[in-house]
């Protein structure tokens, strides 16, 4: 629905039908048949936003509850938000076209660190105050939070009235329903989140206090009020009976991941060292193919979607991906529907899999090695070795396949040059693989695309201790790769350093970045995940004036013992087992993964998931 | 197999979509709705579906069309128009489906109505000013071509125009060439205007209906007739009653 003073902008901005509504399957409710309304704020662009499977999924279960209604709110892209404030309009949400303002719950998915300031800038366009502390005692306007930056909510602490550690679909209820009860009671705001604090997933910041040392590392970190002090994560257990949607809002205008989304597990058996998700989603738990086969079917037929991808950390780690791919090409191929799997593992790409994705739609194949050398790629866990990736492009090569993208990163503990010319060396024995492959494509080159991006230190990670290499460091090994390069079948790309310098400052923050984040939201800035928008040299002016220095945060090692800004929150995996896994990483060592062998990592506390499945080598 | 041509209105929230994004949305809602139609064959078999002539972001279309292939003849025209609405947003609405009578390729007539108006100006001033615009023997433009800046008289292309006034807007009913050769898009008219006056207008625009070429033998008759059902925009809205529009089985001579 949009309102009479947003139509007289739309034809002055770009894409106008990201700003109102209207689509397919929205859901649109009476506001006087409802007793909470929740305005689910994605801190990016309509496109980007409209693409993530976590809000789909969020937004329609709350939906399905009669009392609640959730809409849709998106940050304008910065022509529309230009046209806004000159209009004095503020943000609003785009099923009721009302403003925040209007809203019981104001709540944020926290993708990535580059989005806080879009999130207070959303905050600030709907006229809502910025603190906890400013927005008062009255219970409304209740600023919430959730998605993987929450396992690190300091940063944000100031502004968020609580978070919801680990997966929503039964804690978010929880919180609605507490409302629904203090509101009846005529409880106010801090009464209200005192007893949010007592539900398990919940975290209130207010509720604690942080006391620093003289080297500006914490000192304590102490609760009031009754507050936990650790707060544990919440996850579903039976994927098989959790709620997940059978339709989809489907968009107007073309978004980044434009087709339906069916997730098959959450977590990963991996546990590369590197990677947060690998960690903190743990266990494994994974859907039937019965389930996925069921909702893929429901999806495709209420959005009209002609493409399907299912979606995990790691998709061909599905137990069961053969007979997963058979239940699906039985009706997909007659419905002219094609899936597509993401994420596919190096050494998971079998001619089996390649035959079944093959009979509907032929995409680039990407995959993702991380490192250069087997020695670096031991050091992060990822198990893949040099023979695996040489035959699995082979493979793919000989099914006709002739552009391959491969993903690295670079700045990874212990990493020397060699390491990096290695990943140069890497593209270019890919390159070679193809030219040996004796029934690749007839008269067709390849082309081989290699990216490097900068490698991030990330909360409940075994390198959440690690320094970041510096901007500097992290430039020389880019040039360094460059200059590895010898064949023109080799493309090379890489990402800005300075976007990860500042990613790698947020990540591991704690309470005193809110300062410097609420002066950059006072001063404008914005989209700063976005090239158009992100300028270093403004943060490091910021920082400046704040008095805070932002290698503290991204290329400090810190010590096994000093206490970090996430420790009072649990998501499973034990800081002892992390600190074993980094020293493994020093070592050389690879972790097996998880239907390997138990590496006692703390999730098995939860009871179920692969922890509980009978392992191959037992069967 | 059988060609329908499927009649559509693009409003509301639909408004705001691109041509790309309609074609796209259509797409999603026939195979939704599980109307078998005919698919391009090859590497990439895609749904086969073609505009006559594409409407511009922001205009409504009251007398859109589209073409599709069927590969089943059993559905009736109803069925069709039923099953379509049910998977489509509520900012496109069919409103009748048609046999694709003659070809789509060959519109060179477009009639709009725009309405036009300055906040807190008189519709009269309006209304004098595109008046003043119109009777000119030439309105020369500025277009961006691939060879940079280029002038265009787009005069020859206004065939037939009526202003009237409506409250506090200027309404302009205007039949223009249109189609892949000397097509007119309204807005360069709200562009020489505010070229002229300087002034800020709030313009509203309306595709009623696009015409066929070999359809209207006598250009001022068909505009006559177009200039004077958009007095009353609804009543073009379907296709019997805009007898000169791509659904006319019977052709205006």
């Amino acid at each position: 629905m949009v309102s009479k003073e947003v139509e007289r902008l739309l034809l002055k901005v770009q894409k106008p039908g990201r700003y109102v509504g209207g689509e397919l399957n929205e859901v649109i409710k009476n506001k006087r048949d409802v007793e909470v309304r929740f305005a689910f704020c994605f801190p990016d662009t309509y496109e980007v936003g409209m693409s993530h499977l976590g809000m789909k999924i969020l937004y329609s279960q709350f939906n399905s509850v009669p009392y609640i209604w959730c809409e849709r709110v998106f940050a304008p892209w910065v022509d529309m938000e230009a046209e806004m404030v000159k209009h004095r309009i503020p943000l609003y949400a785009l099923e009721s076209g009302d403003p925040l303002s209007a809203f019981d719950f104001i709540g944020f998915t926290l993708q990535y660190e580059l989005s806080y300031t879009n999130m207070l800038n959303m905050l600030k366009l709907g006229n809502i105050p910025l603190t906890t502390a400013a927005r008062g005692d009255e219970l409304k306007h209740i600023v919430v939070a959730g998605g993987p930056c929450a396992c690190n909510p300091e940063p944000i602490a100031d502004f968020v009235d609580l978070f919801f550690i680990g997966e929503g679909e039964e804690v978010d209820l929880e919180v609605m329903e507490l409302f629904r009860t203090c509101r009846a009671e005529g409880v106010d705001k801090p009464a209200f989140l005192r007893r949010c604090a007592q539900i398990e997933g919940v975290y209130v910041p207010s509720l604690y206090e942080t006391a620093y040392n003289d080297d500006g590392t914490i000192q304590s970190f102490t609760p009031r009020d009754g507050a936990p002090a650790v707060v544990h994560k919440r996850l579903m257990l039976d994927m098989d009976t959790s709620y997940y949607p059978d339709t989809f809002v489907v968009p107007l205008v073309e978004i980044v991941h434009d087709r339906a989304v069916q997730e098959i597990f959450r977590g990963c058996i991996r546990g590369c060292r590197f990677c947060q998700a690998g960690f903190i989603y743990r266990p494994v738990r994974e859907k039937s193919p019965e389930t996925i086969n069921a909702q893929c079917r429901a999806l495709c037929d209420n959005t009209g979607y002609d493409e399907v991808s299912l979606s995990s950390l790691s998709s061909s780690d599905y137990s069961q991906i053969v007979p997963l791919l058979e239940q699906l090409t039985a009706w997909t191929g007659e419905e002219k529907v094609s899936i597509s799997l993401p994420s596919l593992r190096v050494d998971g790409f079998t001619d089996e899999i390649m035959n079944k994705i093959k009979t509907v739609r032929k995409s680039g194949l990407t995959f993702a090695p991380e490192a250069g050398s087997q020695r670096m790629r031991d050091v992060i866990n990822k198990n893949v070795q040099h023979d695996e990736l040489m035959q699995t492009c082979a493979t793919a090569f000989a099914g006709g396949w002739t552009t391959v993208k491969l993903y690295f990163m670079i700045g990874l503990p212990t990493e020397t040059m060699d390491d990096v010319a290695d990943i140069a060396h890497l593209g270019q024995d890919v390159v070679d693989t193809y030219y040996r492959t004796p029934n690749h494509a007839k008269g067709k080159s390849v082309r081989v695309t290699v990216s490097a991006s900068s490698f991030v230190p990330k909360p409940f990670t075994p390198f959440q201790w690690e320094p970041q290499d510096t901007i500097p460091v992290l430039h020389e090994k880019q040039q360094h790769i460059k200059a590895s390069i010898t064949s023109r079948k080799l493309q090379f790309n890489y990402h800005d350093a300075d976007t990860s310098f500042l990613e790698a400052v947020f990540a591991r923050g704690d309470r005193r970045l809110c300062r410097v984040l609420a002066l950059a939201c006072e001063r404008g800035f914005h989209f700063d995940g976005w090239a158009d928008c992100f300028d270093l040299s403004k943060w490091m002016a910021l920082f400046e004036e704040c008095g805070i220095d932002p290698a503290f945060y991204a290329n400090r090692r810190r010590r096994f013992d000093e206490i970090l800004p996430w420790d009072h929150i649990d998501y499973g995996v034990k800081k002892s087992f992390l600190i074993e896994e980094c020293q493994k990483a020093y070592e050389n060592t690879t972790t097996p993964h998880c239907r390997l062998a138990c590496a006692h990592c703390g999730a098995a506390k939860y009871g179920r998931g692969v922890c509980f499945e009978k392992r191959q080598d037992l069967v | 197999m059988k060609n329908v041509r499927i009649w559509f209105k693009k409003d509301f929230e639909c408004r705001y979509i691109s041509h790309l994004d309609l074609n796209r949305t259509m797409l999603r809602a026939l195979h939704k709705s599980k109307i078998p139609i005919w698919h391009t064959e090859g590497f990439n078999p895609h749904p086969f579906a073609t505009f006559p002539l594409p409407l511009s972001l922001g205009f409504r279309g009251v007398n859109e069309c589209m073409d599709v292939r069927l590969e089943d003849d059993d559905y009736s025209f109803q069925e069709i128009s039923e099953r379509l609405n049910a998977c489509l947003p509520r900012g496109i609405r069919v409103f009748d489906v048609t046999e694709a009578v003659m070809k789509a390729g060959k519109v060179a007539f477009a009639s709009f109505t725009i309405r036009v108006g300055v906040p807190d100006k008189p519709s009269s001033l309006v209304a004098a000013q595109l008046d003043r615009l119109l009777s000119r023997e030439s309105i020369e433009i500025e277009k961006k071509s691939k060879k940079g800046m280029k002038t265009v008289d787009i005069k020859p292309g206004i065939h037939a125009y009526k202003i009237t006034e409506q409250f506090d807007v200027a309404v302009l009913d205007v039949l223009l060439s249109a189609g892949s050769s000397d097509n007119v898009n309204p807005n360069l008219l709200i562009e020489a205007l505010t070229r002229e006056t300087g002034m800020a207008y709030e313009v509203d625009i309306t595709r009623k209906c696009a015409a066929l070429h070999s359809v209207v033998s006598s250009i001022s008759r068909f505009a006559t007739m177009a200039i004077t059902t958009s007095a009353a925009p609804h009543v073009a809205a379907t296709p019997t009653t805009a007898s000169a529009s791509l659904a006319s089985r019977s052709s205006v001579e």
